[in-house]
């Protein structure tokens, strides 16, 4: 059995000599994503700073914190426009091998999605408009469990319906019913 | 044709539901319409709304009498068909091969003419979304039907013999197990429901309670009390209270359980007193067992055992306790059935397991204290403009020490193992909760690091899995720990993707 030796765990009988981390997948998403993803954001920050600056100045009595609010807001809008989409960038990334799919994503929250070919359901593309603005496209590749679809946003297009293919292709390959 | 067809003639057959719900269903749908029936009589006296409620009710009981007589279904070219509907028709096929348990209720409306609700369910998994698309249910049939429905789709073959399948009893329930009854606190639901039913009606009602003649002589008798022995004599009473309502919910609810083992590798659970119900699970498809330890029902020696398993009913109303294998009982029996029913030596959630980092604890207690600190404030900010007494906020602020035991429990209660087939998780103090799943049924690893994870070097194992809450967290497990544990969970998956760095 295994016990804890101060705070390095000693795992299953044999001593870790090593410490373990997760290297980033090999692959970045498209550069057209950090367009993608300010956009997103970008109306998101208009609508709310619409919506406080229509009330602060139409309205007689505006509270004087909703004043604060909003030139919050306006200072934290364009730093999160100019750092966000970056800084997702560095950290968004993909690879394919023949065993699995495996993502890292997110910029304070990170993930790292593992799912082995076998387990793979099924292979979605998504598009929204903007998406087909930039010409890019999300994979979302589900398995039979609720905590395991991986997803692949901000590919280029044409590269994304390959991968699809591919992935389809060595799913089907496989047997059984991925559960 | 009648639903008492001799049971070997059943296959390629359309069958009716039991022409007896034609007895039961209008009588149920006249009483569920009842609100709108007196609602519009009383109400919409004379100006013609009567009749709109008397034609509500009208259609709904043709849509329930129209409803048993024109459902069908047949098991047929390996699919369980089943069509419905007068003027909507409903058409809906399930493949043999996908149907992955059957489970058979009787309501009380149902014992009457001894007839159970066959719920057959598919393996497809989604919390989200409900299970509405994927099952069938056939309310009612008889239960000599029902029972050779559940041969039929869970073994794939007609009963040849009339004498029952022979089958090896796992658990049965034991009548001394009701003194754990008050432990799980289940009576406080019901009370809460009732309290707040009866409050909602005098609210609606313009009743006061200060004005209720009796209610107002016991405030009145309150108000010259000491403040000490109203909230001790309000704790004993509701504490009994509970007690006894707990002890008839567990009776209700288990009285006559019995988990036995088909020999064609199935799990079968029945239990239920005035409502019966009959769970089976298919052995392939269990994918581990999780062993439920309430803090009150801990401190009682007690635990509850639930199956994981896929296609299995686990979520609200009707479909909970889908998946229970032990009633409350006591602890040392569940480990006993969990490793019977796993087919193992002994129970893996019994394992030593490897403690998390001294970090997490940092983490537990900032948590339990920050919650109830964050609280205090807020009710300070309201006591403070003089929205809410005072005495709130200290109490709340009085519930720091509580709130961090809670949160070192927490801590001690974090562990995670590897036993053979088994990855073994447990977490939780107040719901302490400790899962063994096969790591074969693992469909991926996620690994997530929050910003202050990050910080103290801690992730967060997910091991998601296609049964049960559809995934299984190692919480705040140290780093290089977890993906150790993670590489050996799911041999080959994680290897290519690690970085290993030689011991500083």
């Amino acid at each position: 059995m295994s016990w804890a030796v101060g705070t390095e765990v000693v795992q299953g009988g044999g001593v870790t000599e090593e410490t373990l981390s997760l290297r980033p997948p090999a692959n970045r998403v498209s550069r057209r994503a950090i367009g993608y993803w300010t956009v997103w954001a970008a109306v998101g920050w208009v609508i709310l700073v619409a919506a406080q600056a229509v009330f602060v100045f139409t309205s007689d009595d505006a509270p004087t914190w909703l004043t604060v609010t909003l030139t919050i807001s306006c200072v934290l809008a364009p730093l999160h426009l100019l750092v966000m989409p970056q800084w997702r960038y560095r950290i968004h990334r993909w690879e394919v091998t023949g065993e699995a799919v495996y993502t890292q994503e997110g910029w304070l929250k990170q993930d790292w999605r593992i799912a082995p070919i076998s387990r793979i359901q099924t292979v979605d593309i998504e598009r929204d408009p903007v998406e087909q603005l930039f010409r890019l496209a999300k994979i979302t590749v589900t398995t039979a469990s609720a905590a395991g679809p991986v997803k692949i946003s901000g590919l280029d297009h044409a590269q994304a319906l390959a991968l699809a293919a591919e992935l389809t292709r060595t799913t089907q390959a496989t047997a059984g019913d991925a559960t | 044709m009648s639903t008492e067809a001799p049971p070997d003639t059943g296959v390629g057959q359309w069958h009716r539901l039991d022409r007896r719900m034609l007895l039961i269903r209008p009588v149920l749908d006249v009483v569920k319409s009842l609100p709108v029936l007196i609602g519009t009589v009383i109400l919409g006296r004379g100006n013609g709304w009567e009749w709109f409620g008397l034609g509500v009710t009208a259609l709904t009981v043709l849509v329930g009498v129209s409803h048993v007589l024109t459902s069908r279904y047949r098991i047929a070219d390996g699919q369980v068909e089943w069509t419905t509907g007068l003027l909507l028709r409903k058409h809906r096929a399930i493949p043999l091969d996908r149907i992955r348990t059957v489970d058979v209720t009787s309501e009380p409306k149902h014992r009457l003419f001894s007839l159970s609700a066959v719920r057959i369910g598919t393996g497809r998994h989604s919390p989200v979304q409900g299970t509405g698309n994927d099952q069938l249910v056939l309310d009612a049939v008889s239960q000599t039907e029902a029972h050779r429905l559940r041969t039929v789709l869970l073994h794939r073959k007609e009963i040849t013999e009339t004498a029952p399948p022979p089958e090896q009893i796992v658990a049965e329930v034991d009548r001394k197990w009701v003194r754990y009854a008050p432990f799980t606190l289940s009576g406080l639901a019901v009370v809460g429901a009732v309290f707040a039913a009866v409050w909602h009606f005098a609210h609606q009602l313009n009743i006061a309670p200060e004005n209720v003649g009796p209610l107002r002589d016991l405030l009145d008798d309150l108000a010259n009390t000491a403040l000490w022995l109203i909230v001790v004599v309000a704790a004993v009473g509701l504490l009994v209270v509970v007690s006894l309502l707990s002890v008839g919910g567990y009776v209700l609810s288990f009285w006559n359980f019995k988990l036995t083992r088909e020999s064609e590798g199935t799990l079968h659970v029945r239990r239920g007193l005035i409502t019966t119900r009959s769970v089976s699970i298919e052995e392939e498809r269990l994918r581990g067992v999780e062993v439920k330890e309430p803090l009150p029902l801990r401190i009682a020696g007690g635990a509850r055992l639930t199956a994981i398993a896929g296609g299995l009913r686990e979520g609200k109303g009707g479909d909970k306790g889908g998946g229970l294998l032990l009633p409350p009982a006591p602890v040392g029996r569940v480990h006993e059935v969990a490793a019977e029913v796993l087919r193992e030596n002994f129970d893996p959630a019994t394992v030593p397991l490897n403690r998390h980092p001294r970090r997490a604890l940092t983490r537990r207690l900032t948590r339990a204290i920050g919650g109830v600190l964050l609280l205090a404030a807020a009710l300070f900010g309201l006591a403070w403009i003089d929205f809410l007494p005072s005495w709130m906020w200290q109490v709340v602020l009085g519930l720091v020490p509580f709130a961090a035991l809670v949160g070192w429990d927490r801590y001690r209660n974090l562990g995670h193992a590897i036993v053979g087939r088994y990855l073994v998780s447990r977490s939780g103090s107040l719901a302490r909760a400790t899962v063994a799943i096969r790591r074969e049924g693992l469909t991926g690893i996620v690994v997530s690091r929050s910003f202050f994870q990050r910080r103290a070097g801690l992730i967060t194992v997910t091991a998601p899995i296609a049964a049960g809450r559809g995934g299984y967290q190692v919480v705040d497990v140290g780093e290089s720990a977890g993906l150790a544990m993670a590489e050996r969970a799911a041999p080959g998956l994680l290897t290519p993707f690690l970085r290993r760095d030689a011991q500083r």
